[in-house]
């Protein structure tokens, strides 16, 4: 892991404290990557909820750039906005105002089944509550996401069953998941994650139900799917998993408060 | 995303729950099966009153005397001023081109007696054309003869029921009975009919027309039953005899009443009557729809997370309000089947116990039972559905 997969990280890996007209420049000496618009592009963002009579700013101004290939660890304090900001990145949720630019698209200006179809094609979900259906099998469960991208019945099993293998579950495949540990859960739902071969990878206190061991396992997997190409943006409170990223940014009160980049952590085990 | 894929996703989520699905459907299902046996016997009434309607005779014009409004079954006995004579008859059978046979009837009730048996029967006093207008025969022995009635012979044709009743084992041909206080000689015995819009043919007694006058001190009659020749001229036919009569009358003080008059009245009754039944068992369809979507709503809240997640990871609102709205129609449906089936069975098997039950089921009503619970399912799932596809997967996904 010491050899970093690919040049995009060190293009990014600069940056994007400074705002993103800085990191353009930054970038134009990454000569593959000129053409291609940053992943995810955030300029300005906001959002607030209305409870009652006062409007509730859970994020003030974010500004931020993801590359391909980054590994990104959000922390911060409960109630710092760092689900909020996950949620809006992977489109679940919409900015109150500020631009959201996903390769280059503005977000905010697409339909329901647009939306629906990038979270299909371009994400995956870790929840921290595994959020697999009881009455589906293992396999089913992960297929889950193919049914909605349009893959024939056939093609899907096949699919769960590399997908399973690829997270160490292929024995438990006609298993159904309260048959399951939480860590083996978990792990099928990165296994559901992968399905569609996301470009993003995005991961709400995924170690939040399990033990710091199994936590751990998990973590480990999720450097590997770094590794092997996939985006990472996790979200924890937990500063020891956040280590794992090679980017950690810190929320608080809704403003980012520091961009860290550092090495990669080498013992995981 | 392939819309069978949907109906997979609705089945499988029912089969996780088939207890419930099952008691879901329960009001569809007796919904359902009520709209078929309802509607089965009241087609089937409508099949009997309309077979029994053509055993009468075809084509069968009855004159009865007073005027009544309706084209409907007409007034029994002779409550007219103006009476109708057996000469009003000869005159029919001059002046009408359209009509084949005539008969005259006399219709009273007479104890009959045979030794020390004593039955109370309906008396028919008619003619030889009896059996052709009412297509009625004799079976053993002969009916009554155009003689018997010239010379008012005392004559008499037993039903099978009067027979039996007061002769048992013996053979009644020649033997002498008793209407009132008059001495008959029994000539001959009618087929067996049975029921006919609840009047039993079989307990009657006819004798000559001019016969029955006589012992009941009648000069009128109580109807005239007219033969027409063509179907198509039933019309004309009623026309012919009502410009003859009241000629003769010198007022429309009788009542002319085809037997598809009267069926058409009938069958309108019984419609309206099946229509009414159908009715009220589809409040019970519907009521089985509101249970559809009181259970779809409570399974949207259950699956408030299963929801969520499935947004997350690709579906769109369509794709949910879909797999929602399929699973209800799916309870409709199923229960929509097993009720045709379940009314299907009841009513035949009904008919297999109780053969006097008339019951038809039509495939009208299958189908409309069939279309109105796809409907009612597909009406009363939009709203859950509706409801499932506007969560907001963020707060779907914390939901407890």
């Amino acid at each position: 892991m010491a050899d970093t997969p690919s040049r995009k990280p060190k293009c990014s890996d600069s940056g994007d404290r400074h705002g993103w007209r800085k990191v353009e420049q930054r970038r134009s000496s990454c000569r593959d990557e000129q053409e291609l618009p940053p992943l995810i592009q955030l300029a300005d963002v906001t959002k607030s909820y209305v409870t009652g009579a006062i409007p509730y700013q859970v994020l003030k101004n974010i500004t931020l750039q993801v590359q391909r290939g980054e590994y990104v660890a959000l922390t911060g304090a409960s109630g710092s906005g760092k689900s909020t900001l996950l949620n809006i990145m992977g489109c679940l949720d919409v900015p109150s105002s500020g631009h959201y630019h996903l390769q280059g698209d503005e977000v905010s200006a697409k339909t329901d089944t647009e939306l629906a179809r990038i979270r299909n094609r371009l994400f995956g979900f870790v929840f921290q509550s595994f959020n697999l259906l009881g009455r589906y099998t293992i396999a089913e469960n992960v297929a889950l996401p193919m049914v909605y991208g349009g893959l024939g019945r056939k093609e899907r099993l096949e699919k769960a069953k590399a997908l399973l293998a690829r997270v160490g579950l292929e024995r438990v495949i006609g298993h159904y998941p309260a048959q399951l540990s939480g860590g083996m859960q978990q792990r099928v739902a990165i296994a559901r994650a992968l399905a569609n071969d996301p470009a993003v990878l995005f991961a709400d206190e995924p170690t939040g139900n399990l033990d710091s061991k199994t936590g751990m396992e998990i973590i480990t997997l999720f450097g590997q799917l770094n590794t092997e190409g996939t985006t990472v943006i996790v979200v924890t409170h937990d500063a020891r998993i956040a280590q794992h990223a090679r980017r950690v940014l810190v929320l608080a009160d809704g403003s980012m408060v520091a961009d860290q980049h550092h090495a990669v952590v080498e013992s995981v085990a | 995303m392939n819309p069978f894929e949907h109906v997979r996703m609705a089945l499988d989520a029912l089969a996780a729950n088939k207890v419930r699905a099952f008691l879901t459907m329960l009001g569809v299902i007796i919904g359902v099966a009520s709209v078929i046996m309802l509607v089965a016997i009241g087609e089937g009434a409508k099949t009997y009153i309309r077979t029994e309607l053509m055993g009468i005779g075809a084509n069968l014009l009855i004159i009865v005397p007073g005027k009544t409004e309706t084209s409907g079954a007409g007034q029994v006995g002779s409550s007219g001023i103006r009476k109708l004579t057996i000469d009003d008859m000869h005159a029919l059978e001059k002046r009408t081109t359209l009509l084949r046979a005539m008969a005259a009837v006399v219709a009273s009730n007479a104890p009959v007696k045979y030794q020390n048996r004593l039955r109370n029967v309906q008396i028919v006093g008619t003619d030889q054309n009896f059996e052709t207008v009412r297509n009625l025969h004799a079976e053993i022995g002969a009916f009554i003869s155009r003689s018997d009635v010239d010379a008012r012979r005392r004559v008499a044709v037993l039903g099978r029921t009067v027979r039996t009743e007061l002769f048992g084992e013996t053979n009644p041909l020649g033997r002498m009975i008793k209407i009132g206080e008059t001495k008959f000689r029994v000539i001959g015995i009618m087929e067996k009919k049975g029921m006919t819009l609840g009047i039993d043919i079989d307990d009657h007694v006819f004798i000559p027309v001019e016969t029955a006058q006589e012992i009941f001190d009648r000069d009128g009659l109580t109807n005239i039953l007219a033969q027409v020749i063509n179907e198509s001229e039933i019309e004309r036919a009623k026309e012919q005899v009502r410009t003859v009569l009241t000629e003769r009358h010198g007022e429309e003080d009788f009542t002319v009443v085809s037997q598809q008059a009267m069926l058409s009245t009938m069958q309108g009754i019984l419609s309206t009557f099946t229509y009414v039944l159908g009715g009220i068992a589809s409040i019970s369809l519907l009521v089985g729809g509101i249970g559809i979507m009181n259970i779809m709503l409570v399974s949207v809240r259950e699956r408030t997370r299963e929801i969520g997640l499935r947004k997350a990871i690709g579906a769109s609102r369509r794709d949910i309000l879909l797999q929602f709205v399929i699973e209800s129609v799916a309870l409709s449906v199923v229960g929509g089947i097993i009720g045709i089936l379940f009314g299907a069975g009841v009513a035949y098997g009904a008919k297999a116990v109780f053969p006097v039950i008339p019951v038809d089921v039509t495939a009208w009503s299958v189908a409309m039972a069939f279309i109105f619970a796809f409907l009612v399912g597909a009406f009363f799932g939009i709203y859950p559905a509706v409801k499932a596809a506007r969560l907001n997967p963020i707060d779907a996904l914390r939901y407890e």
